[in-house]
């Protein structure tokens, strides 16, 4: 039954992962970061990305059409050389995790990582 | 009902029991441990709890660190557990949602709090996965974190020398090990969380006020285009369920155990409400003290007094709000009796213009 340091360890395993992080983006805390960093610093990276993941949650044009609590199920950004993962983490008691996986392009398959990340978010919660 | 009462052995320091005894509600206490007796912890000027933290970090303590309001218990110097009246602990956020019964709780700790490995149990016993337990323990620490520092930080240095700030060498929680976190890590974070709270909204005031709906924006609020329209927009569903719950009655800390919801994420949507002024203290303050002192930041004028500048408002705003509502909501009532200064705004360009000014602080 994997912990929070299992489950990065696990994303990092994905073929292509540069780094991996889980995020409280209710405040903006990196509850735990592997692997390198786009800015040098993990706590940067996830206050960075927690604007991202809140300007989509507040966002009405994507949540409105949901009937769920939790409405998004991750965030894909494409950038020049790496994608940016963010899969939203569902737990039964009020959280707000994100799993952040930061995927090199040319190592990486989007596919796949997504896939594999989904699963690594659920065996967090569900064992 | 708890045992708590009758195994005070552990718990000895005044402050510390009553902190336990308004948290622990619906019983959830084990039979205390042996541990040293406390000793009284030296408040010198300058001192706050986070810094007493880090310095017993330093020395690689183990024990229990009991104020007047929670506790932070250290474990090798690293800290692996807090607690703090404002903020739901482990057992709320886990029963509220119905993630276990109160029943399953307290059989875990009853039969396990004495051995402190109540954690441990419950994922043996396949009540909780153990990444469940890591993540919601984690969300209580720093949440409990949040509020335990915050009270005595900054401009809160009156509060810092208050008695009853005690030191258990040796104490350990009942839950047990989960996880551990730095104490200077645990403490930037508290002070990180109060700013965002503050750049939010600049004002504590509504933080340990009872709470209740207001009038609602004025119909030309929303209707502003592009940025100020996104500040604007409607409430979200989560805080619907805030607004729902506000009583007159409920201090956030109340809303946040009674939904299960950490009391920063709450704190934080209670003032994006009165921000867009959906919501406001419930007037007398008879139940927790809005703005009486509890608060360091509502005694002693605004937040981060550097960052955001005391509202000074031209003659003819006072001459049409006699109670000076914009003082009153931005926590500037310095000396002013509490009890007289109204807690809503209730002239529409009023409340119109203390939304433009938080829009314009929040994008500088």
């Amino acid at each position: 039954m994997p912990g929070i340091d299992e489950c990065l360890s696990r994303a990092m395993a994905i073929a292509g992962a540069r780094a991996a992080g889980l995020i409280d983006w209710s405040s903006g805390l990196a509850l735990g970061s592997v692997g390198a960093s786009p800015t040098g610093d993990h706590d940067t990276t996830a206050a960075e990305a927690t604007d991202l993941v809140r300007a989509a949650v507040d966002a009405a044009t994507f949540t409105a059409a949901e009937d769920r609590a939790v409405p998004l199920q991750d965030i894909i950004l494409t950038a020049d050389s790496s994608y940016h993962l963010l899969c939203f983490i569902d737990t039964v008691f009020d959280s707000r995790l994100v799993l952040h996986l930061w995927l090199d392009r040319a190592e990486g398959n989007l596919a796949v990582a997504r896939f594999r990340l989904q699963s690594i978010a659920e065996e967090l919660v569900l064992g | 009902m708890t045992n708590a009462d009758a195994n005070t052995d552990a718990n000895p320091a005044p402050g510390g029991h009553g902190a336990e005894a308004a948290r622990t509600a619906v019983g959830f206490r084990p039979p205390g441990g042996a541990a040293a007796a406390p000793l009284p912890v030296a408040a010198g000027p300058g001192w706050t709890p986070g810094a007493a933290v880090e310095r017993l970090a330093g020395e690689r303590a183990t024990g229990a660190l009991r104020g007047p309001a929670g506790t932070v218990y250290l474990v090798d110097g690293l800290v692996a557990h807090a607690e703090s009246d404002r903020a739901p602990d482990l057992a709320t956020l886990l029963t509220a949602c119905g993630r276990l019964t109160r029943e399953t709780w307290q059989e875990a700790v009853h039969r396990f709090g004495p051995h402190a490995r109540v954690g441990e149990a419950l994922v043996e016993q396949g009540r909780l996965t153990r990444g469940e337990l890591e993540l919601c323990h984690l969300g209580a620490l720093y949440d409990a974190a949040c509020f335990l520092f915050e009270a005595f930080d900054g401009t809160g240095n009156a509060l810092a020398t208050q008695p009853g700030w005690t030191f258990a060498p040796g104490a350990r929680h009942w839950l047990g090990p989960v996880v551990a976190v730095g104490a200077h890590r645990l403490r930037r974070e508290a002070e990180r969380r109060q700013h965002l709270l503050d750049r939010i909204w600049p004002s504590a005031q509504l933080d340990t006020a009872p709470l209740c709906r207001s009038a609602g924006p004025p119909a030309a609020a929303g209707h502003g285009p592009g940025r100020h329209a996104r500040r604007l927009r409607p409430p979200t569903r989560r805080q619907c369920d805030l607004l729902d719950h506000a009583d007159g009655r409920r201090t956030p800390a109340e809303l946040a155990r009674l939904l299960g919801r950490s009391a920063f994420a709450t704190t934080a949507d209670v003032r994006r409400l009165a921000a867009a002024g959906l919501l406001a203290g419930s007037g007398d303050g008879s139940g927790a003290v809005p703005g009486t002192g509890s608060d360091p930041r509502c005694a002693s004028g605004p937040p981060g007094t550097g960052r955001v500048p005391a509202p000074r408002a031209p003659g003819g705003l006072h001459r049409r709000v006699p109670g000076a509502a914009l003082a009153a909501l931005t926590g500037g009532r310095r000396g002013s009796d509490p009890t007289a200064v109204p807690t809503t705004a209730t002239d529409p360009d009023i409340a119109l213009l203390i939304r433009v000014r938080t829009l314009l602080e929040a994008r500088l």
